[in-house]
């Protein structure tokens, strides 16, 4: 059974009764297809709704500086989203309705046009250097001046941001820990970068801003906005002139303003660093101008899906190689720039050698084989390489005129996406799955849970239960004694006076205890020796205990021993 | 409220079960012990883990070379221990919480 994975084609059963509506022209296969990319995009869509109103929530809340800069730059970040997503709905609509959709069955003929397929972009390391004055930064004098900076890039209808960062006049580059990554970019991909940046200012300036900017955003978009929705709806393709994010109302409260921008495609892209020159938007009179160097740096790489996932398999019989007569009936991967031939099918899966490997790139020339009919086999194709002044053939003979069909389809669609993914399939570009971002740090120290929730060592049962028991203090009941046991204040028992035991003070636990890692005291002054017979002393100084010992000090213990065992 | 030494005590405990490494002809646990009835508490870096049994036999009760020698047995292979630890009650407490 032959089968193909290729996203943009469906492929019918042989014979089955559908094919035959098809072959009869009854049916358009859009009608069938509930495109899933739709309800996807509703739903995405959907969730920057409720996030909108989160972000709008929080806006009005907060009262510290940093909170209300994530909060406003998670807020317009929601709103480019929902603008950018409105108008590729709009988009996808009427194209189903001009009936650009439609698509033909992939046996009846070859298609108008052929389209390369997809694949992973992943940006990263970003880097943009600044240009200070000599006084600013060697001397470092007058007032520091903050800003606070993120990156929008958007690709197709995806926009992501990476992490906000605040900058002054002693920093160098502005460095982005985020990696991004875009999942379904075609070649012909235009990633636009833009950098937005707010002056922090003095915490007095910020009263009474956020609350009438989140109410005033909240609401419905204003007239300008409005205009803008409606253009952005018009243009076709995500507008290359006008920027990502939609202008803030003047109310007061930060204000973010775009300082550069650039547009990467694949000719930027490398599995290496590269500068790009950087658009300056703004200029000094911009009170969030700052002094940009003009370019960026960063990592563009690309995985097109060719290269990463198989795109035919099948049974072939391949002939082995200088033995002409022997054919072995072997299970055909084509994934990348290989043809994997498996002894079965299942080693594709369990990760077995295959019996034979054979290279297909750009210059590998592939033929229906005409010339083995005379030894009686027919439907084969045959694969030539160079190696240098060797040209090494493999001659495949497939299952059926329509496998053959099929398996040239293949070859011939892995081509033509090398050509179209140029350099991306030299070789498979390393793409590291972003770790999930974690939450601002800058949050207000307020008195929810979810603020005093930041713990460290993941899965410490003392540092959680430590928190909770902080919170509800007021439930605890009197400590056990026994826990007693865990203070330097145990009364011992003074032999000279054993019925009268003065008793230790409190113990200093019922105060919130200082949590953090068990503390780990190096037993470096601790000679190891791990024969059974040694011993060891603490090398501390002998503490007096804080309450009176009484009249008898002999008789009390001295050392403290530690041995190995 | 407070805790005296030899007189007896409730405590919330764990059990642990370690089996001994091997190094060259010993078995060892490959951690060390400090403490026992005859050292002075006050003396102690750590305030984690006290042990009340190994293998059976009370350690509430002990000096520091009984303690050493009831973990140390050569014909032992695996040492049973009730550990508390302070983190236990926490556990406890915010179990009833919940």
């Amino acid at each position: 059974m032959f089968s193909r994975n290729h996203r943009s084609r469906v492929t019918v059963a042989r014979g089955s009764a559908l094919e035959m509506e098809f072959k009869r022209g009854r049916f358009r296969l859009s009608l069938f297809s509930d495109l899933p990319e739709d309800t996807e995009l509703q739903r995405k869509l959907d969730h920057e709704i409720r996030m909108r109103e989160g972000a709008c929530k929080l806006l009005a809340a907060c009262s510290q500086r940093e909170q209300a800069l994530e909060a406003t730059k998670s807020l317009l970040v929601c709103n480019s989203r929902i603008l950018s997503y409105m108008g590729e709905l709009q988009r996808r609509k009427e194209a189903q309705v001009l009936g650009k959709t439609s698509r033909r069955p992939s046996d009846s003929g070859p298609p108008a046009e052929r389209s390369p397929c997809r694949g992973r972009v992943c940006i990263s390391d970003l880097r943009i250097p600044l240009m200070w004055k000599d006084t600013e930064y060697f001397k470092n004098k007058g007032d520091l001046h903050r800003w606070a900076v993120f990156l929008l890039l958007q690709l197709g209808e995806h926009i992501q941001d990476t992490e906000m960062i605040l900058v002054d006049r002693t920093l160098t580059d502005i460095s982005f820990q985020s990696n991004v990554l875009f999942a379904e970019a075609g070649p012909d991909f235009e990633l636009r970068l833009e950098l937005y940046g707010a002056c922090v200012e003095e915490e007095g300036a910020l009263t009474g801003g956020p609350k009438r900017l989140a109410t005033k955003l909240s609401s419905s978009l204003g007239r300008s906005s409005g205009r803008r929705v409606r253009a952005s709806l018009d243009s076709a393709g995500g507008s290359g002139s006008s920027p990502i994010l939609l202008p803030t109302p003047a109310v007061g409260g930060p204000r973010y303003h775009l300082l550069a921008h650039t547009t990467l495609t694949l000719a930027a892209v490398q599995d290496g660093f590269r500068t790009h020159d950087l658009t300056l938007a703004s200029h000094e009179e911009n009170p969030a101008w700052l002094p940009l160097y003009g370019s960026v740096c960063c990592r563009l790489a690309a995985q097109p899906l060719c290269l990463t996932q198989p795109t035919a398999s099948g049974t072939l019989r391949v002939q082995q190689a200088g033995e002409m007569q022997n054919w072995a009936q072997v299970h055909g991967v084509l994934k990348g720039t290989n043809l994997f031939c498996y002894r079965q099918p299942e080693d594709a899966d369990t990760g077995e050698e295959p019996l034979l490997t054979i290279a297909v790139n750009k210059e590998t020339r592939v033929r229906a084989g005409e010339l083995d009919q005379a030894l009686g086999r027919p439907f084969t194709l045959s694969i030539s390489n160079q190696y240098g002044d060797d040209e090494v053939t493999h001659t495949l003979q497939t299952e059926s005129r329509e496998a053959l069909q099929s398996w040239m389809e293949a070859l011939w669609q892995l081509f033509f996406d090398m050509s179209q993914w140029k350099q991306c399939c030299d070789e498979i570009m390393k793409i590291e799955t972003p770790a999930p971002r974690k939450p601002p740090q800058a949050l207000a120290k307020q008195g929810s849970l979810y603020h005093e929730m930041a713990i460290e060592p993941l899965d410490d049962i003392a540092a959680v239960t430590d928190i909770l028991t902080q919170r509800e203090g007021a439930r605890l009941e009197t400590p056990p004694p026994w826990l007693a046991m865990f203070t330097n204040q145990p009364a011992l028992p003074n032999p000279c006076s054993p019925a009268s035991v003065a008793p230790a003070p409190a113990p200093a636990w019922t105060h919130p205890l200082p949590w953090g890692r068990p503390r780990t005291f190096s037993l470096d002054a601790v000679p190891p020796d791990h024969s059974p017979r040694a011993r060891s002393v603490a090398p501390l100084p002998p503490q007096r205990s804080p309450r009176t010992r009484g009249l008898c000090s002999k008789g009390q213990p001295r050392t403290w021993l530690q041995s190995p065992v | 409220m407070s805790y005296i030494p030899g007189q007896p005590v409730t405590a919330v405990v764990q059990r642990v079960e370690i089996h001994k490494l091997r190094q060259g002809e010993n078995l060892i646990l490959g951690f060390s012990i400090g403490g026992g009835i005859d050292q002075d508490p006050s003396q102690n870096p750590f305030s984690e883990d006290k042990t009340d049994k190994v293998n059976g036999w009370d350690m509430t009760m002990v000096t520091h070379d009984q303690a050493r020698k009831r973990l140390t047995k050569r014909s032992e292979e695996v040492v049973r221990l009730l550990v508390t630890r302070q983190s236990l009650q926490k556990a406890v407490q915010q179990s009833m919480l919940s």
